[in-house]
């Protein structure tokens, strides 16, 4: 399998978290990228073109709606399945994420178990 | 163990040899430098890097004599490459190893998020503790449980929820009350050692139990005991976990009961207000209230009016002091109350209502019009006969009840201040009722009306009036005709009025033409039938009187009344 899955979070625990819940997926041959803002997250999206993003909603630096927008919209990147992460308690997210053109939505802290199962269903597809 | 050990210093390594492109880059220079050519495979022997062939040098890769890869160069001075690989993977090992311990973590966080998050929807106790042992059994993995409370008014521990199969739980509970009940209230944790599992009888059947407090604050409110009937021991690791979810649950238990208690506090405060605004109806009328276009007394603001056109009925006690005065001031209520009791129902079936009551009467409007008022007069009267005859067998004296009405506008409104409110009617039309309730004593009726309050009947048919005249009351700028209405009158007066109904009109006519000799002879007709006509008597006196009297020609017959 030849893919790769970009994880966004402004935070390194988090980064690491889903890391080591998507390392299983390394052993397959999937590629694991990293960013830690919505721009670098752009910069990774243009040159490497992942099949999978996972994009915190709150970040500096261009939050997860508006690189989810710019990916949907105007970089013509509709393919790249995109899902945002936001913390508990901030659901209303969840309609503008969806408006934004995200494909799903997780929210923190997140079953690691489930992740690894949409992550596995997603790059099958 | 070791197998997994092994597969993660393997991926390491691959991480290091492969991914990391800081390490590959520190490896190939100094590789470059010291001019050493190298190979390394894995421990399965998967080539990872270099050719196989013709090397000298060969060393493995261990970590904590796990052996994980092998290094081979041509010359020993690969021995500082390999060493510098086995560091990087040793470190990259680390890494990894802390990292799936954070995400173990992690992953017990977000369960035990969950579980809170379940319980904390839960307004029942028992829905709390079945969620708990379930979540218990997935979590930590435990094939039985007990969710045990203590109830200190009654001294007693009773489940509140178990899971898997507890043989007799309910009658070993009460055996063991007490010492299930010190285990509660000790409030600590512990994982039950294997002898003591195997010598108490309600644990046979469980190869490894522990046990943690369902704590809030300083209190225990219970237990929860696990079991597994098949894994050796529970881990400290476990209890900890059980310790978490215990906590959790007697704080989603407690605020279950405090949500429970202020449901039935603010039940009993809506029932008081509910009683208050019971009484209050009964206070401020609700016909009063409605009548200001509101549902509810609490509605009422400052300044709230409405004007309405309305009969007003003025009812007074006659001789109230005179009767007063054979009775204590207890008797005196009780006799106020005897009477307003009798009146207020016939009131209200009449579509009117009391606004005030008076000490010795009553004011009550009418707002369907005085249809409405002069028959609940005459019903009153009329109970008030029977209630005379009740008195007079107990022999207590008949009371005697003047009645007066007017009809007209009426502004009702709430008056006050910002703390004291109060229903308030502001109207002229209330004033003149008040009067005209005076002028009956002076007529000698029973019931006494005006022209305003004849006009207009729906059925003028169903009573019988005697016109009186006009008067002038103090206050007013013109005269007001009055009638009397004969239907409230005892039985042998009533007859003897109507008898003599159409002699009386003649002698009132009589009267306005000033010939008032005959009107004199006409009236003492007239009373000396029934000397309970006072009507007749008073204008026997007046015609009698103007006889021997100068009357210019502006008299018209308007009674003055000077008093109130």
């Amino acid at each position: 399998m030849d893919k790769k899955i970009l994880i966004v979070d402004d935070e390194s625990h988090i980064r690491m978290l889903i890391e080591q819940t998507l390392e299983d997926l390394e052993d397959e041959g999937v590629e694991l990228l990293f960013a830690e803002n919505g721009e670098e997250a752009l910069n990774v999206i243009n040159e490497s073109r992942p099949n999978l993003v996972f994009l915190d909603v709150m970040m500096p630096k261009m939050n997860g709606m508006e690189v989810c927008q710019r990916v949907k919209k105007e970089l013509d990147s509709s393919d790249i399945y995109i899902i945002l992460l936001t913390a508990k308690g901030q659901e209303i997210d969840r309609q503008k994420g969806l408006e934004m053109g995200a494909d799903k939505y997780m929210t923190k802290p997140f079953d690691p178990d489930e992740m690894l199962a949409v992550a596995e269903e997603i790059l099958k597809s | 163990m070791t197998e997994k050990t092994t597969s993660l210093l393997v991926k390491s390594l691959k991480h290091v040899l492969q991914k990391d492109i800081a390490s590959m880059s520190l490896i190939k220079n100094v590789a470059l430098s010291e001019g050493v050519d190298f190979f390394v495979a894995d421990s399965k022997g998967n080539v990872l890097l270099g050719e196989k062939s013709g090397f000298q040098f060969q060393q493995e890769l261990t970590h904590e004599s796990i052996v994980f890869g092998i290094f081979k160069s041509k010359s020993d001075k690969g021995k500082y490459i390999s060493d510098l690989i086995k560091l990087l993977v040793q470190k990259e090992f680390e890494k990894k190893k802390i990292g799936k311990e954070v995400l173990n973590l992690y992953r017990e966080i977000n369960m035990i998020y969950g579980l809170s998050e379940m319980i904390s929807e839960k307004i029942d106790t028992k829905s709390i503790a079945e969620i708990a042992l379930q979540e218990s059994s997935q979590i930590i993995g435990s094939t039985h449980g007990l969710f045990l409370m203590y109830e200190p008014d009654e001294d007693k521990v009773f489940e509140l929820a178990s899971f898997g199969d507890n043989p007799d739980s309910e009658k070993n509970i009460v055996e063991q009350n007490e010492v299930l009940k010190n285990l509660i209230l000790k409030g600590s944790s512990a994982i039950v050692p294997q002898e003591r599992i195997k010598d108490n009888v309600s644990l046979q059947h469980l190869k490894a139990v522990m046990y943690a407090p369902l704590k809030v604050k300083h209190r225990t409110l219970g237990i929860v005991i696990l079991g597994n009937k098949e894994k050796k021991e529970f881990t400290a690791a476990e209890l900890k976990l059980l310790t978490t979810i215990t906590l959790q649950s007697a704080a989603a238990i407690e605020s279950a009961h405090l949500y429970q208690k202020g449901l039935k506090e603010a039940r009993d405060r809506e029932e008081a207000i509910r009683r208050i605004h019971e009484v209050s109806q009964k206070f401020v009328p609700s016909e009063f209230i409605k009548s200001l276009g509101k549902q509810n007394i609490t509605e009422v603001v400052l300044g709230d009016l409405v004007e309405k056109e309305v009969t007003v009925v003025f009812a007074d006690i006659r001789e109230f002091t005179t009767i007063s005065e054979g009775m204590n001031p207890e008797e005196n209520f009780l006799f106020v109350n005897a009477f307003n009791n009798r009146m207020g129902p016939i009131i209200r079936k009449n579509n009117g209502f009391i606004l005030q009551y008076l000490g010795d009467g009553f004011m009550a409007l009418f707002p369907k019009g005085s249809q409405y008022a002069i028959r609940a007069s005459v019903e009153m009267h009329k109970a008030l006969q029977d209630y005379n005859k009740e008195r007079v067998t107990k022999k207590r004296l008949p009371i005697k009840v003047g009645m007066g009405m007017q009809k007209g506008k009426l502004i009702m409104g709430i008056t006050g201040d910002i703390e004291r409110l109060d229903a308030a009617i502001i109207s002229d039309t209330v004033n003149t009722a008040a009067r005209i309730e005076g002028l009956s004593k002076h007529y000698g009726t029973s019931i006494l009306l005006t022209q305003e309050c004849k006009d207009k009947l729906t059925d003028p048919e169903e009573f019988d009036f005697r016109y009186l005249g006009p008067v002038q009351v103090k206050g007013k700028q013109k005269p007001i005709d009055l009638y009397e209405c004969i239907n409230g009158d005892e039985l042998s007066l009533l007859n003897h009025k109507l008898m003599t109904l159409p002699t009386f009109d003649h002698a009132m006519n009589l009267y306005f033409k000033k010939e008032f000799a005959m009107a004199a002879v006409t009236f003492q007709q007239i009373f000396k039938m029934n000397i309970n006509d006072k009507t007749a008597k008073l204008f026997l006196n007046k015609s009698a009187h103007l006889i021997t009297q100068e009357i210019n020609d502006s008299w018209k017959g308007v009674e003055t009344m000077t008093t109130k």
